[in-house]
């Protein structure tokens, strides 16, 4: 008996210790690959996405028989930053990764990303620093040295709803009028106190960075300056701006999208002809087309004063390399291939929901005929911006900046003070 | 073990002269000590887990309340710096209100409720089928059950749907309104938690001595009287430890928030403190504030369940008292 159980507990012991180290081995699981030749990377995405990107892979590894490509898919956004800093942090990260542009400057100000200008340079490379659209590199760019590059990009136009619009008695079109330099502020406006009064909703917006800088600058004020500080509420033209934004909401003829319910969220009311114009990027197609409704909608750029074109946000993704690779040359021809013309293009056909954010890939954008304006998007993306460096270099800073403005939106404080409120944010975010 | 080999150890060990060394000593046995090995060996997977996923970061959030860091720079200390930052963070202020409301709003409900239903239970034949259906939300993923009341809380959903066909009123936007979703919060945390204290009370009624009730029967106390001054107090000591248990969880509140209200709710309605530490370490980067605040929970959970603890003397009877 006592033989017996000694064989049962040893038995016992070695399948516990064997547990807690597939445990333990399991916990340290990831990270990039360990030889030259495999290149691990990561990313968050819709399923979808996910399933375009493996075909990436497999092409990839088509082209170059000598490299391995793993994809480590993150689902869900809020969640990926934090894994990835965990795996920087243990020396673990992937070989090339997605960053947010809410969290790149950290990343940048970390040295933990490659330096990539010289090797974007080279003759490997297929993507030149001048082949994209300079202003989406904001903090992915430091003191010249660029560090990552826009995966893609996602100018904010207006989707405008035609049926809405003629059910509110507005007969102009506003793609038509931006095309003439009538496209105005004034003219939103009229048709945005005419959709109110007609009891529709006048405009959505997400709130975010790239709502309230895009209508600062269409405006014609300026939220940052050159040297990157922040001025718009010393700024008269900005102030005034904000205050019409915050007026329209706060008489209900905008709204904020994040706030909808579930179930009567910002896209139900879009595609119900609830509303007129609903801010957002190239794939709200993909919404238009799942309610079958397309045909009645289509995009301007942000209006302005005197009815000429402004730079507008642009959302953007990046992509960097880790700086403690041991496949850097597999690694670099992945990147390259991947933010490429052709690697942006095989990305983006079929449903694809962004804008090329380099050149030679706008054919993806425009073949489709689809919206009317397609070109809007091209255009926006031309002149507009990424998130200022000096908010995205800290993270959340963005996030309690749209939270200061949301108390505008729902009449807690004023233009004046909310900017002031932003300005002393930013000051005690940044040191300065 | 078998009875056979504990007699014998038991025997031995009494033995006067048994296992001792000439000096004095004790000198185990072989078998003892092969038992011993064979102990640590079967402990060591808990305590090894215990150090890597509880000492070490404990440890480690400790060292880091007095430090900056966001886990790719060097760390550098600022002293009690991330403390007096965090005491005068608006938003930690916010969740610690918001956690001891639903703190407050939830423990003396839930286990209201909970007694309730365990006397209601204790003499119904068909209580084990009760208790399986009370007892699911507890074994349920606290992700799955926050995700399926999402969909009830929607405006369209069907918790809202009735509310509004009954009273006549509109839908109400249980997550969307400032002022509703920390009732939401509260409905599922008292909901998911309400088996586990039912089985808990149903016990501790059942375990109470018959003569006792029969005797108070016999001077003459009636359902009420036998409830109130009865059984209750013989139920207190495992209310008190209900109560400390639940007390704690709620301090804890995080993955119903999480889930239920993504970025905590309307205007930080549903902000918990655990909520706050989260989002500053994983969503911040700042690792020194959230190390700081989750140092400040600590010590405010040990406030209240002291208070609790002083509070039992008043409130909370032992059998042994009485004798």
């Amino acid at each position: 008996m006592p033989r017996a159980n000694s064989k049962m507990r040893r038995l016992l012991a070695v399948g516990a210790a064997s547990a807690l180290m597939i445990g333990l081995a399991a916990c340290s699981a990831g990270g990039g690959g360990s030889d030259s030749d495999t290149v691990v990377w990561s990313t968050w995405g819709t399923p979808e996405e996910l399933t375009r990107f493996e075909e990436f892979n497999d092409e990839f590894m088509k082209r170059h028989p000598d490299i391995t490509v793993e994809l480590q898919p993150v689902a869900s956004y809020s969640d990926y930053h934090s894994k990835l800093l965990a795996q920087l942090t243990s020396n673990t990260a992937p070989d090339v990764f997605y960053v947010g542009d809410d969290m790149l400057g950290q990343f940048v100000d970390s040295g933990r990303l490659m330096p990539l200008t010289e090797l974007m340079e080279s003759d490997a490379s297929q993507t030149k620093p001048d082949d994209f659209f300079p202003g989406l590199f904001g903090a992915a760019e430091s003191e010249g040295e660029v560090y990552a590059a826009p995966n893609d990009s996602n100018p904010d136009v207006f989707f405008y709803d035609k049926q809405a619009l003629a059910a509110a008695g507005i007969t102009e079109d506003p793609a038509t009028l931006a095309e003439s330099g009538e496209w105005t502020t004034d003219k939103f406006l009229e048709m945005n106190d005419k959709l109110a009064a007609a009891g529709l909703t006048g405009s959505m917006f997400w709130n975010y960075w790239a709502t309230h800088y895009s209508w600062i600058s269409s405006q014609g004020g300026t939220a940052y300056d050159d040297s990157g500080e922040f001025v718009g509420n010393s700024d008269a033209t900005t102030v005034d701006a904000v205050d019409t934004l915050g007026s329209y909401f706060q008489d209900g003829t905008f709204v904020v999208a994040d706030v909808l319910p579930e179930g009567a969220g910002a896209d139900s009311l879009f595609v119900t002809h609830q509303a007129g114009f609903f801010s957002q990027g190239r794939y709200t197609i993909g919404t238009l087309e799942s309610a079958g409704v397309q045909d009645d909608y289509d995009i301007v750029r942000w209006p302005t004063p005197d009815g000429a074109e402004a730079p507008t946000g642009v959302a953007a993704s990046y992509l960097a390399i880790d700086a403690n690779t041991d496949a850097s040359d597999a690694a670099f021809t992945f990147w390259t291939e991947f933010l490429s013309a052709e690697g942006q293009t095989f990305r983006l056909e079929g449903a694809g929901n962004a804008v090329p954010s380099i050149q030679g890939a706008d054919e993806v954008v425009l073949d489709a005929g689809y919206p009317a304006h397609a070109q809007t998007f091209l255009d926006m993306r031309d002149i507009g911006f990424a998130n200022y460096p000096s908010e995205a270099r800290v993270p959340g800073l963005s996030g309690d900046i749209s939270e200061l403005f949301l108390g505008l939106y729902q009449g807690k404080s004023d233009a004046q003070g909310t900017l002031d409120a932003v300005a002393d944010l930013i000051a005690e975010n940044t040191g300065e | 073990m078998t009875a056979t080999t504990v007699d014998a150890g038991a025997a031995a060990a009494a033995s006067p002269s048994a296992g001792r060394a000439p000096g004095g000593l004790r000198k185990e046995s072989a078998w003892r000590r092969r038992d011993r090995s064979w102990g640590y060996i079967f402990i060591a997977p808990q305590v090894v887990g215990m150090a890597v996923f509880v000492l070490v970061p404990f440890i480690a959030s400790m060292v880091l309340a007095f430090a900056e860091w966001n886990g790719l720079t060097e760390l550098t200390w600022v002293g009690f710096e991330n403390f007096t930052a965090q005491l005068q963070d608006e938003l930690l202020l916010r969740s610690i209100v918001n956690t001891l409301l639903i703190a407050i709003i939830t423990v003396p409900i839930g286990l209201g409720l909970a007694v309730v239903i365990a006397v209601a239970l204790e003499k119904l034949k068909t209580r084990t089928l009760y208790l399986i259906l009370f007892f699911a939300p507890v074994v349920t993923s606290t992700i799955a059950v926050a995700m399926i009341w999402q969909q009830m809380f929607r405006v369209d959903g069907v918790l809202s749907d009735t509310i509004a066909k009954i009273f006549g009123i509109a839908p109400p936007d249980w997550l969307g309104d400032p002022r509703l979703a920390l009732l939401a919060v509260c409905i599922v945390t008292i909901w998911s938690a309400l088996g586990l204290n039912v089985i808990i009370f149903l016990a501790g009624l059942q375990n109470i001595s018959p003569s006792v009730i029969e005797a108070a029967r016999i001077d003459g106390a009636g359902p009420l009287r036998l409830f109130w001054s009865i059984r209750m107090p013989l139920l207190s000591p495992i209310i008190f430890f209900s109560s400390i248990v639940a007390f704690i969880s709620s301090l804890q509140t995080f993955d119903t928030v999480f889930i239920l209200t993504a970025d905590a709710g309307p205007d930080n309605a549903t902000r918990t403190i655990v909520y706050h530490i989260y989002d500053l370490g994983f969503g911040r980067f700042e690792f020194g504030p959230a190390s700081a605040a989750s140092v400040i929970l600590l010590l405010l959970t040990l406030v209240i369940t002291g208070i609790q603890f002083g509070a039992q003397k008043r409130f909370v009877h032992y059998e042994d008292d009485a004798a």
